[in-house]
């Protein structure tokens, strides 16, 4: 059933591209060479409703970018991050990451002597959502489907009512940017804010900027390792676009 | 008092050392009156260390509290106030507090506490692990005897990164009374890290995942927290650039706002050029360079960036990098600092090479930065270099040091400005070693109780700025006249109040401070231009008490005293006003119970007021007019002999000043004749046990035994 | 013309002051009238409707709540916007084409309303940009030249020399102002 519904999203996908109907899947995903981007592309997944097979989101339109050589270490950002958005001051459920880098850089106290950070040489490396494009590491390891697209800004966003707390998110991101809120039991991140983020707005240095969206996630080695959990349903769907490569060139 | 839905973390911990135990209470319950901060302290001091107890007694207790605004994005709100009985105090140690920003408040709040109070004494050396309301005490052996940077790192590697330490170096560990507690770098505590060190407490590290909540509407916080920024000016709150700028009507050389468009942060990678609006939110961090300001335009070259307190936007600290101290002296190309703790090491020179602002005093400032925060040794406000230089030149060390030691210290480097001195000298008070090193790191009180040195001899020369009680001036008439001299008066250390310095130094012209200062204090003649004072009035009583109030309720709250308050502002579409009322909006906001100003200064007050009281205490009489609040006789004097009151001197006038004393007096409630505070105010600030106690004692005007 | 076309005529008007005192411009009428053109407010070989606004623009710039007026050195009457660039400024533009006059105003101008005496270093930085040498010489031509015969300068011990107005203020009061503010710097 599952790959019949499958087919059936890619065909509606590809008769929506305006592709040939009648093309086999196999056919269609070879025909282009990105399909999947194409798919996210033409916005297409909402097409699939409440049910998404695939959890393929459309890029997001923005992303805050840090710049570490004008940050000034005053955590202004986490505290708006949270007492703007929450109504509570709270640096550790912030959802933009400066306390952590603040002494001794992404290295840690246990780094060695040249680390960065107050101790070090100064610099605070902060940590921003990269609003990754697809595969969207918490997105794909959430069970229940709750990280979703903001239609507004397409930041990656936590839907509190479908959240179950399980924190497989927090264990997906390789920048360790989800943060769990111990009071709620429930996961959050970077959303944005409606597209006025306000760590930006409170940055007394410039140091934030929100700039149309790029993919960052390759610059810089992540510092986690991503412990992607994907469920079987979803790895299914995974598999629907994902299919070995054969041998032989395209047939048409 | 009921506990309050936000603000307040809600639990104080108190940590016996003696017996390792541990307890907390709620701080509303039993400290919501007094707030917190030096509040708490001074209460803790009152109801639970007796007169008499000296500052390296066990039973003498270190209270760390901070406030209901700190951990919050209510800008400069990052400081912790250490009170305890203050081992500087001379000749008798009374009752003081040590102020430090960083990261410590904010960590301390989101660890569940608002407070920490250290009793006892700990048999061997310990530190204080506090996480999310989870304390212990550990084995601290392998860190005594090492600098305040090693401790931290090695608890941190400990605790995480995200901790935040506050630790003695090796001055406190030796009981110096001009040690520090620092925290984050290049925050310090002056004067308490001795009693840290006699309780045999390293360090402690707070970390927490918890919240510090705002009780009130979120959009109106946000909106306040605005506000208030839109109200803020540069360091100590200056609110006119001091350059001429097409966005400002004023402007004035001797403000702290430096940051010119066009400067940059030339140790930056790449260096960061200042652009944009004067006055644009996002460039708040960009106005003031203290590095800049003290050392000149050199420092540009060598700022990283700049530093500070949690959520203050201000960065006052500036970060330098010299690639010289690695090369030259073997220390850290980069250093921190700001102000007197900036100048460490350029102070005990009298003259340098290039002058103040040369190459030479800028090492030597990089040396004290990095050597005195990481020894922990305090300055005392400046006085213990303005003491060394006197005592050298005056030939008292060379009689009193003993052939030896006087020529083991390389006095050719000191006389010819040569920055390497400080690797010899700084080590020799920090550590405490030999009869220099143990005297100087007692402070003025040191030469005066071995050295021979009368105290009349450092009150009756102006050069040492020295005011009274082992502690100089800070902010007395050089800057405000009378309101300086009051102020200056009123602390068992030096006054650490900067309330009146910020208004009268702000950069505006007199005609718009007189402007402001009618509107808040009642008259213009609140107010005198610089160096040109006029005789005193109940204005300018006012206005002292409003400084003295405001700098305790800042102390209590969390906030830094050297911006706020925030009654002018750079905004000429209001006139250049701020806000009178900005603490109390966000006290209410912040914890859900409402209180105006008036309310929220009479709890200041009740604070300033159980400070009077505990030194009355503890000196054991009423007259502090005679036995405390004491001028220095060089402020009734001027070089070139100008009399009061005409143009351009700062010599006060004996008749004036007893009246001002009257007029402050009686503004307060407080008996004229003595300057002790009634019954009926005792009463009337909700002190009537305190009143009751220093009745029973004759200790109150009226009850005389 | 019409109220609307005068009252579209000064916002139009306002909008160029505000452009050029962004640009740290001063504009006179004839500038302000040149900028309008330029962006098309006439229609072409309307030289009446010309005619007309330069008859009115100096009333309407004069009474514009938000624009200044400045009585220039050079006796034009210029126009600026003090929002984006202060009338303190504006001032010190005008006069930077004659440096004696421009420092002895901005000397006076201290001396009278902080009350203050300026570091002479202050006429090196932006916006005056005046060289030591010529700072030395003008301090030296003023006290030969009868209209600046109140400008004088006192040198404090770390030999900073500090500049002042005797019309406003007296040489000892000057002194220990001087004083007081290189000691600023050295005790925090």
């Amino acid at each position: 059933m599952a790959a019949e519904k499958t087919r059936t999203c890619i065909a509606q996908a590809a008769s929506a591209a305006g592709m040939d109907t009648r093309l086999s899947r196999r056919g269609f995903l070879l025909f282009s060479a990105c399909a999947v981007s194409s798919l996210a592309a033409l916005g297409l997944c909402e097409a699939f409703g409440a049910d998404p097979p695939l959890v393929v989101l459309d890029n997001a339109k923005g992303l805050i970018l840090a710049d570490p050589s004008r940050c000034v270490g005053c955590q202004r950002c986490e505290l708006a991050c949270t007492e703007f958005n929450d109504g509570r001051a709270q640096p550790s459920l912030s959802r933009i990451k400066i306390a952590r880098a603040l002494n001794y850089g992404p290295q840690g106290p246990s780094g060695g002597q040249d680390s960065r950070g107050i101790w070090g040489d100064g610099l605070v490396v902060q940590g921003v959502c990269r609003q990754c494009p697809h595969p969207v590491p918490c997105a794909t390891a959430c069970p229940e489907g709750a990280i979703v697209l903001d239609p507004k800004t397409g930041a990656r966003v936590v839907d509190a009512k479908k959240c179950v707390g399980c924190r497989l998110c927090q264990r997906a991101c390789p920048w360790g940017m989800m943060t769990f809120d111990e009071e709620r039991q429930k996961a959050s991140k970077c959303f944005l804010c409606n597209g006025k983020p306000k760590c930006v707005e409170a940055c007394p240095s410039g140091a934030l900027r929100f700039v149309p969206w790029r993919d960052i996630t390759r610059e810089g080695p992540p510092p986690m390792a991503s412990i992607r959990v994907t469920t079987a349903a979803a790895a299914k769907d995974c598999a629907g676009c994902h299919i070995p490569a054969t041998k032989k060139g395209a047939r048409r | 008092m009921t506990a309050t839905p936000g603000g307040f973390a809600g639990r104080v911990l108190r940590v016996d050392l003696s017996t390792g135990k541990f307890s907390t209470q709620d701080t509303v319950e039993r400290y919501g009156d007094v707030l917190g901060g030096t509040g708490l302290g001074y209460q803790v001091l009152w109801e639970e260390v007796p007169q008499g107890t000296g500052p390296f007694d066990a039973a003498n207790k270190l209270v760390f509290a901070t406030g209901v605004l700190a951990g919050t994005s209510v800008p400069c709100s990052g400081r912790t106030a250490i009170t305890a009985i203050y081992p500087s105090c001379w000749p008798k140690a009374l009752v003081g507090s040590g102020h430090m920003g960083g990261q410590f408040a904010a960590k301390l709040k989101y660890a569940g506490y608002d407070a920490i109070i250290v009793e006892g004494r700990a048999e061997r050396p310990v530190w204080l692990f506090v996480r999310d309301g989870h304390v212990e005490l550990r084995d601290a052996s392998h860190l005594w005897g090492s600098g305040i940077r090693r401790a931290t790192l090695e608890i941190s590697q400990e605790m995480g990164a995200d901790c935040c330490v506050a630790a003695i170096g090796q001055a406190g560990e030796k009981l110096a009374p001009l040690a520090t507690v620092v925290n984050s770098l290049s925050h310090s505590a002056g004067g308490v890290g001795g009693v840290m060190g006699s309780k045999n407490l390293k360090a402690i590290g707070v970390q927490g995942s918890g919240c510090v909540r705002i009780a009130g509407d979120k959009g109106q916080w946000e909106r306040l927290v605005k506000f208030h920024l839109s109200i803020l000016g540069a360091n100590n709150q200056h609110v006119v650039p001091a350059f001429p700028s097409p966005e400002s009507e004023y402007y004035s050389p001797g403000s702290r706002w430096v940051g010119e468009p066009g400067k940059r942060w030339g140790a930056a990678r790449p260096p960061v050029e200042i652009t944009g609006s004067i006055h644009s939110m996002s460039r708040i961090a960009y106005r003031t360079n203290s590095a800049a300001y003290f050392l000149g335009e050199q420092a540009w070259k060598h700022t990283v960036r700049g530093n500070g307190c949690t959520s203050c936007p201000i960065r006052c600290h500036t970060t330098l990098k010299v690639p010289a101290m690695a090369t030259k002296y073997g220390l850290n190309e980069i250093a921190q600092g700001t102000c007197i703790a900036l100048n460490f090491g350029r102070f005990f020179f009298p003259g340098l090479p290039g002058g103040p602002k040369g190459q030479a005093a800028l090492e030597a400032c990089m040396i004290g930065m990095n050597m005195a925060d990481d020894m922990g040794i305090w300055s005392n406000y400046g006085q213990l270099q303005r003491d060394f230089i006197k005592l050298a030149n005056d030939g008292v060390l060379q009689a009193k040091l003993g052939s030896a030691e006087y020529s083991s210290i390389p006095w050719d480097q000191w006389r010819a400005g040569d920055p390497a001195f400080l690797l010899d000298l700084i080590p020799r008070i920090g550590e405490r070693r030999g009869e220099l090193g143990n005297v100087l790191s007692q402070g003025s009180g040191g030469p005066f109780d071995h050295w021979g040195v009368p105290e009349s001899a450092w009150e009756a020369d102006r050069a040492t700025t020295y005011w009274k009680m082992g502690h100089p001036k800070h902010h007395a008439n050089e800057d405000d006249g009378q309101c300086g001299v009051i102020i200056n008066t009123q602390y068992n250390r030096d006054a650490q109040c900067h309330s009146h310095t910020n208004f009268v130094r702000n950069g505006l012209p007199v005609h718009e401070q007189k402007r402001l200062s009618g509107e808040l204090w009642g008259s213009p003649d609140s107010v005198d231009a610089p160096g040109h004072y006029t005789r005193m009035n109940p204005y300018k009583a006012r206005r002292a008490q409003w400084a003295l109030i405001r700098k305790e309720l800042h102390d209590c709250l969390g906030l830094c005293n050297w911006m706020g308050p925030w009654v002018a502002s750079p905004l000429k579409e209001r006139g250049y006003r701020g806000d009178n009322s900005l603490e109390s909006r966000f006290y209410s906001l912040a914890t859900g119970r409402s209180l105006d100003r008036e309310g929220l200064d009479l709890a200041g007050t009740r604070v300033f007021t159980l400070h009077r009281a505990l030194t009355i205490r503890d000196m054991a009489t009423a007259d502090m007019r005679g036995a405390h609040d004491h001028v220095p006789q060089w402020v009734y004097e001027d070089p070139k002999g100008a009399q009061p009151f005409t143009q351009g001197t700062i010599r006060m006038d004996r008749a004036d000043m007893a009246l001002a004393m009257d007029m402050f007096y009686e503004s307060m409630g407080w008996d004229k004749a003595t300057g002790a505070p009634t019954r009926e105010t005792y009463g009337r600030l909700g002190l009537d046990a305190v009143g009751q106690a220093l009745a029973e004692k004759g200790l109150v005007p009226g009850a005389e035994k | 013309m019409t109220p609307e076309d005068t009252a579209r005529l000064c916002e139009a008007a306002a909008q160029a002051v505000r452009e050029a005192s962004a640009e740290l411009r001063l504009v006179d009428c004839a500038e302000v009238l040149e900028a309008l053109a330029a962006e098309g407010h006439f229609a072409e070989e309307d030289t009446i409707g010309l005619e007309e606004a330069r008859a009115l623009l100096p009333g309407l710039l004069a009474a514009h709540p938000a624009l200044a007026v400045l009585e220039s050195r050079t006796g034009r009457t210029l126009h600026h916007a003090p929002e984006q660039l202060s009338r303190t400024y504006a001032r010190i533009l005008d006069r930077k084409g004659s440096p004696l006059l421009l420092m002895a105003e901005e000397i006076r101008a201290n001396s009278r309303d902080y009350p203050r005496p300026v570091p002479a270093e202050l006429f090196e930085g932006p916006p005056f940009e005046l060289p030591p040498e010529d700072i030395a010489h003008a301090v030296a031509a003023m006290a030969e030249s009868p209209d600046y015969q109140d400008i004088s300068s006192v040198t404090t011990d770390t030999g900073a020399v500090y500049l002042f107005s005797s019309q406003h203020m007296e040489r000892g009061y000057a002194m220990f102002l001087a004083e007081q503010t290189e000691s600023l710097t050295l005790a925090p």
